[in-house]
């Protein structure tokens, strides 16, 4: 999977906070969703089959949008920073999250019950609709969140250091004098 | 894709209509209204598809590029019978909530399924047909040209406060080679973005301490025809160093020539290159260094030995015609910036190469022989060096004439000429048992390499190139490399610079540009976005750390080339 999604060079290494910027961004990107499950009715639906109240299911829908955004982060790593192509990048996971969620975990949690008719249409237009939004916020509260030039220079571990291979104290004979 | 599921239809075949069933969700009883519905949201989920493909799965295999599209189609069309075309009947249903059961889920029929499956493939291979050449363009056009300059705030440029300062620099990759026989263009700076970004890559040289710029304009888009210079691809970018910095180590000719020159075996090439450098110099007379042509070495051996770039010979005389033609041009470059800028300082990078044979075997003793002294043709012939007895019997069967030796080798070397030395991780290699060359990795390491080209030549040096693949251990490896540097200047080599390659990540990097795949390498201080990568960070570590010792703050051996 990785492979496959290498473009920017994939590894966000350890300048930037992939997983913070898809929790903010997921959240974020949340509420125009939640107006959509809104206006199809499927928020009371998936309330009704959840057996949860309508506050305690929007608590949980965020909470599930913050883990699915860091997730999206993680998995996208600096293609995620594209601001031309995020949009269809957020898109192609919400699909992938409505397939999964819609199709599988939420009938499974529920043993059997899930949404149909206009409801379901909502799920599934509100989660492209999340990751269309998710795919847009991201690469725009990234950069706040990056290690900055002046500061991430100054870490040790990027120091000299480095030259060593991976990093460590040498060991074995007449490597172990200290000053 | 539409068509044919409408003419399989039209034939009678169970066809499942994909589009007219995502419409039926919205159709609210008008059907024409729905099909067109379905149609436009079924082009969009293509679109994206495609997309994606372009973007994440195009040209991770070695497949034909058909094959890749079939491949591909199959995961929109399982997803089309697992998950859409169940939900969409969920969808249709008159209620809200539905038990979902296995027995009553919606089965295709097999004839259905093989029409989804079929109508994808035509999709994936259509998808695969078009999508042919992401990065560069047809020969003889022009991508968009840069925009103007726009107001910002610029960092300070560190180079101008300490004139004899050690070279701490970087490079904006700049290849614009011709593969597919001279029909498609490959340019880096088009496909890394920087026509778009020039302004932005140049603050971010200031931000990172960088003091000097390896800058290679491109040549063949402003070099129309003889006489003739569309200056308006460098003008701004240009008047920004100037003004702003960092200083331009100007490379005239990376790689490629303009389309109107032909091949690099034209016999008219080195007269036209030493016309397009006098005008370079006279448009930008401030301008103190230059790299005449970079890596005269790879260049001839990509475009005569290997067959990736331009000319696309595999023909040992051509190699030789090729390298005595760049070394002409180099010179007659070198002389016509000498006549408008007499102090130039010129950087001649090349390839620091070494072969090992594997053994014994007097062939591949023989073959790793030719391949060290080939290595240092056209330095030879640019910095009056003799060659071996070897070399010159093979130019010679190769149709070079003596008098033609004797005017290289009676050539009077400007005295400001640096010998830049370019290493990277394959840069060592091995002549295996079977004749193939493998590489080696950083066996003896750039000391070893670069001393050998220091005691033929005796010219002040300076490391021209270096990045790794892995971004990941590419601290390590910017680390090792400057150890190197520092250890052959302790030595007492007259070493005046150093250079991580590139400032932005790199596009097709591991194949030499040879194929227009459009695949990235992390191999830049920033990648294509201009976000910092972790080596970006340890190189600036390492210039705040060493930019103010004395012993780099005024470069003794800068200072001695420079006056």
């Amino acid at each position: 999977m990785a492979g496959f999604l290498s473009a920017h060079g994939y590894d966000p290494g350890p300048t930037q906070r992939p997983l913070l910027a898809g929790c903010i961004a997921g959240v974020l990107a949340a509420i125009p969703a939640v107006g959509v499950l809104w206006k199809f009715g499927s928020i009371f639906v998936e309330a009704t089959i959840l057996g949860l109240t309508v506050p305690l299911t929007l608590a949980c829908g965020f909470a599930a949008m913050a883990c699915a955004g860091a997730l999206y982060g993680r998995l996208f790593g600096r293609a995620a920073n594209d601001r031309l192509g995020g949009w269809l990048f957020g898109m192609a996971f919400g699909f992938a999250l409505w397939a999964a969620g819609a199709a599988f975990v939420l009938p499974i949690v529920s043993r059997g019950s899930t949404p149909a008719g206009p409801a379901a249409l909502g799920v599934a237009v509100s989660l492209l609709v999340w990751g269309f939004a998710v795919g847009l916020i991201f690469p725009i509260i990234h950069p706040y969140l990056h290690e900055k030039l002046e500061t991430g220079s100054t870490s040790r571990d990027v120091g000299p250091r480095a030259a060593a291979s991976n990093g460590k104290r040498a060991k074995g004979r007449g490597a172990s004098h200290s000053l | 894709m539409e068509a044919v599921s409408y003419a399989l239809k039209a034939l009678g075949l169970p066809v499942f209509d994909l589009a007219a069933e995502l419409g039926s969700v919205v159709d609210g009883g008008n059907r024409t209204l729905g099909i067109a519905a379905g149609l436009l949201a079924h082009a969009g989920v293509g679109i994206a598809w495609a997309l994606f493909y372009a973007y994440f799965f195009w040209g991770r295999f070695d497949w034909p590029r058909l094959v890749q599209g079939l491949v591909f189609a199959t995961i929109p069309a399982v997803l089309a019978v697992a998950i859409v075309v169940p939900q969409l009947h969920l969808m249709q249903l008159h209620t809200d909530i539905a038990r979902v059961q296995w027995r009553d889920m919606p089965f295709l029929s097999a004839g259905q399924i093989a029409s989804i499956f079929l109508v994808h493939a035509i999709y994936g291979v259509t998808v695969g047909a078009i999508y042919r050449r992401p990065v560069g363009y047809r020969a003889g056009h022009s991508p968009p040209p840069p925009p103007p300059a726009r107001r910002m705030e610029r960092t300070p440029d560190r180079g101008r406060r300490d004139p004899h300062g050690f070279l701490f620099a970087t490079g904006i990759e700049c290849s614009y080679p011709t593969i597919d026989g001279g029909r498609w263009r490959r340019d880096q700076l088009q496909s890394t973005g920087h026509y778009r970004h020039w302004q932005q890559d140049f603050e971010l040289c200031r931000k990172m301490g960088i003091t000097h710029l390896r800058y290679g304009p491109p040549l063949h888009l402003i070099f129309t025809a003889p006489g003739k210079y569309d200056w308006a691809w460098v003008d701004e970018p240009m008047a920004e160093l100037e003004r702003y910095g960092p200083e331009p180590i100007v490379d005239l000719c990376h790689f490629g020539i303009p389309d109107w020159l032909g091949s690099l075996e034209n016999p008219d090439l080195p007269q036209a290159l030493g016309e397009y450098a006098a005008a370079f110099a006279e448009r930008y007379p401030w301008v103190r260094f230059y790299t005449p042509v970079n890596e005269m070495f790879v260049c001839t051996r990509m475009s005569a030995i290997d067959g990736n770039w331009n000319d696309q010979k595999e023909d040992d005389g051509a190699f030789v015609a090729i390298a005595f033609n760049l070394a002409s041009a180099s010179i007659a470059m070198s002389d016509a910036i000498l006549n408008v800028r007499p102090d130039a300082v010129f950087i001649n990078s090349e390839s620091s190469d070494f072969t090992q044979p594997c053994c014994p075997d007097p062939q591949i003793v023989e073959l790793a022989e030719l391949e060290n002294e080939r290595r240092f043709l056209p330095l030879d012939l640019i910095y009056a060096h003799d060659l071996s007895d070897r070399m010159k019997a093979h130019v010679r069967e190769r149709g070079i004439a003596d008098d033609l030796l004797l005017r290289f080798r009676n050539r009077e070397v400007p005295r400001r000429s640096v010998l830049g030395l370019d290493y990277y991780e394959w840069n060592e290699r091995l002549i295996d048992t079977d004749g193939n060359i493998r590489s080696l990795g950083e066996l003896f390491g750039w000391y070893v390499i670069a001393n050998q080209y220091y005691q033929r030549y005796r010219r002040p040096m300076m490391h021209t190139e270096t990045n790794r693949m892995d971004a990941s251990d590419a601290p390590r490896w910017l680390w090792r490399q400057w150890h190197n540097v520092q250890l052959l200047r302790k030595a007492g080599v007259p070493l005046v610079g150093f250079t991580w390659y590139s400032l932005t990540d790199q596009i097709d990097w591991n194949i030499g540009l040879s194929e227009a795949l459009g695949l990235v390498f992390p191999v830049g201080l920033f990648d294509l976005n201009r976000d910092v990568r972790v080596v970006g960070l340890a190189y600036k570590q390492l210039i705040d750390m060493f930019r103010d010792e004395p012993d780099f703050r005024d470069c003794k051996d800068l200072a001695e080339l420079m006056n």
